[in-house]
């Protein structure tokens, strides 16, 4: 009875140990970006390549988000709704940049869109991928697109799909049956996904690395700004830099956490 | 008239066996059958959520496969209602009725008389998941009768609900019926609530119609061993046909109409056999002395098990028991008229 009492209060002890050391980790790391690039905040967000930075890193994940919503909208919803052969392994492809490295993913969109068949034909036509901020905009549509994908998924499984079909013995056809029942019930779940897409687009480096490269005042987001700096050592602008893609991080979390990626009503409320 | 013609449906290892089945305009149908013996599935082919593999599905004889679901004009009220959570009660109840373009003013009186026939008044700006069993019932009718459907499907519609409750909007749903006189499946696997609400009813078993018939029929002439034990018989014994009597045991023959010989399942509602302390008059034909094995208290009613050579079960009200004084281990009396016995010449299922 002894023995197994001091056990259990081991046992307490050793969980309560390991959360406050994570924990402690954590905030301390970040406390030291956030100690040095505070103070020197106000006047290097007025600094012209930071602007830019700010800018940019704001228009390529807005742009790479609405892509990825555009596509994965639809994709998710036959992912969870449409039965068909081979649909486990189509799943799996849709995730594979989601377990690739993003600079290899870099790397595969640089083959890709550079000095290919494919590549020449598009930059034919207008279309340059390679050193430019469309490359971003790709890179981040790219390494983000499972996450939205596997958000959306999940949350239109969760939705009844009675409640799309009743919608259709009242005279919805399967657009409106989406748009008016399934679309606002995976609200939720559609907020989560643009927020962990759009916090992940802004702190893409990687792969956006490898295909728009890191050019001062050209191709430089936040995370290419904070390489830059710190590559030829301007450490202020590098904290800068840190501390706002640290803000945008952690209110992107507080928000998911909030909406947290579910549906607004998953059922029928019974 | 609503018309299935031998319908095959496949879904995992469940299977609709040809299914056929009319039902008449107007008509308030009732599948009964237990729990995942394909009723749903009937409803939902209907509907159209899924497409037979065979057959044809017919309505005054336009052929339903070849419509969309919202092209059926259906009314569907599933078990567990499945109103729009997100919509208030009448923004669920006008729903159909908006996709189908109804102009403004013609909702509003169709809505008002969904209000006066099912009395929702009061939760019309509340969301699906305040309102109690009864009320999302309600409203879930609602929304499926605004849009005046040929056919309404209801889904196990009462079994979400109290025993009060139920009983209410049983007597509700019959006065809608009789008011609307909308052709309606309704699918239950509660032998009263069907007794109480069906024109006719269809007894399902895997996937399959055992038995179609009005109430009666199928209370007092169960085609098969599984109806008479699903609308709640009791006393099915097996029997083997000599000319005019039926031997259940030896030195236990029955006097009852059959029309072929050999092996028979013979049933007999307990409702049916009086008991007597004393001999029992000349108008039974079939008289036995037994012994009682079992009183068991039910409340009002009482059962009692009377060794006549076989288990026989009887019912008796309360007042009778106490006046009799009957216990376990009495001699009794019971009689039945030949008319009583009812013959299941096919044994099957």
């Amino acid at each position: 009875m002894k023995n197994n009492n001091s056990m259990n209060a081991v046992f307490t002890a050793v969980v309560s140990v390991c959360i406050a050391l994570l924990t402690a980790f954590i905030v301390g790391t970040i406390s030291m970006v956030l100690i040095k690039g505070i103070p020197s905040f106000a006047t290097s967000i007025q600094i012209k390549e930071i602007q830019f930075a700010i800018k940019l890193s704001l228009y390529t994940s807005v742009v790479s988000t609405l892509l990825c919503i555009i596509l994965s909208l639809p994709i998710a919803y036959g992912m969870a709704r449409l039965s068909f052969p081979g649909q486990k392994l189509v799943n799996s492809i849709l995730e594979i940049p989601m377990a690739l490295p993003p600079i290899v993913a870099g790397v595969a969109l640089l083959i890709l869109f550079g000095n290919s068949c494919f590549g020449n034909f598009l930059s034919g036509i207008g279309l340059d991928f390679v050193f430019t901020i469309n490359g971003i905009i790709l890179a981040q549509f790219f390494v983000n697109v499972p996450y939205m994908l596997r958000v959306l998924k999940t949350t239109i499984e969760n939705i009844d799909p009675r409640l799309e079909f009743v919608a259709r013995t009242l005279g919805c056809n399967k657009v409106q049956s989406f748009f008016k029942v399934t679309l606002p019930l995976a609200k939720n779940g559609l907020v989560a996904g643009i927020i962990i897409t759009w916090a992940r687009a802004i702190g893409e480096f990687g792969a956006a690395l490898m295909l728009a490269g890191a050019t001062r005042m050209r191709t430089e987001t936040l995370p290419i700004s904070l390489f830059l700096n710190m590559s030829t050592g301007d450490l202020e602008l590098a904290m800068a830099s840190a501390t706002i893609l640290i803000i945008i991080s952690l209110v992107s979390l507080f928000v998911f956490q909030y909406f947290g990626g579910g549906t607004e009503h998953s059922r029928t409320g019974i | 008239m609503l018309k299935m013609e031998k319908v095959y449906k496949q879904l995992g290892d469940f299977q609709l066996k040809n299914l056929s089945l009319e039902i008449n305009n107007g008509e308030y149908f009732v599948i009964l059958g237990p729990t995942g013996t394909g009723k749903t599935v009937v409803l939902e082919t209907i509907a159209g959520m899924y497409y037979p593999e065979q057959g044809r599905i017919l309505f005054k004889d336009h052929n339903l496969l070849s419509l969309y679901p919202e092209h059926r004009e259906i009314g569907f009220v599933y078990q567990d209602y499945a109103l729009f959570p997100h919509l208030t009660v009448k923004e669920n109840i006008v729903f159909g009725a908006k996709i189908k373009k109804i102009p403004v003013n013609e909702i509003q009186s169709k809505l008002e008389q969904m209000i006066q026939l099912l009395g929702i008044e009061q939760l019309l700006n509340r969301y699906p998941s305040t309102l109690s069993g009864g009320e999302q019932q309600r409203t879930a009718l609602a929304r499926a009768l605004i849009v005046s459907p040929k056919i309404l499907l209801l889904d196990e519609p009462l079994s979400a609900l109290d025993p009060r409750s139920k009983e209410k909007f049983q007597q509700e749903l019959k006065k809608i019926h009789q008011t609307l006189k909308t052709t309606t499946v309704h699918v239950t696997h509660d032998f009263n609530e069907a007794m109480y609400l069906a024109d006719r009813i269809g007894v399902m078993y895997d996937g399959k119609l055992i038995q179609v018939g009005t109430p009666e029929e199928i209370f007092y002439r169960p085609q098969t061993d599984f109806v008479a034990k699903f609308v709640g018989i009791e006393n099915i014994f097996e029997g083997h046909v000599n000319e005019d009597e039926v031997s259940l045991a030896e030195g236990v023959s029955l006097l009852a109409s059959a029309r072929s010989k050999g092996k028979v399942k013979v049933v007999v509602r307990p409702e049916e056999v009086v008991v007597s302390k004393d001999l029992i008059d000349g108008k039974f034909q079939n008289k036995f002395e037994g012994k009682v094995l079992d009183v068991i208290n039910h409340g009002v009613i009482y059962k009692l098990i009377i060794d006549i050579g076989v288990p026989l079960i009887c019912s008796l009200n309360s007042q009778a028991v106490h006046e009799m004084s009957i216990s376990v281990g009495d001699n009794l009396w019971v009689g039945f008229k030949s008319s009583s016995v009812h013959l299941i010449e096919k044994c099957a299922v």
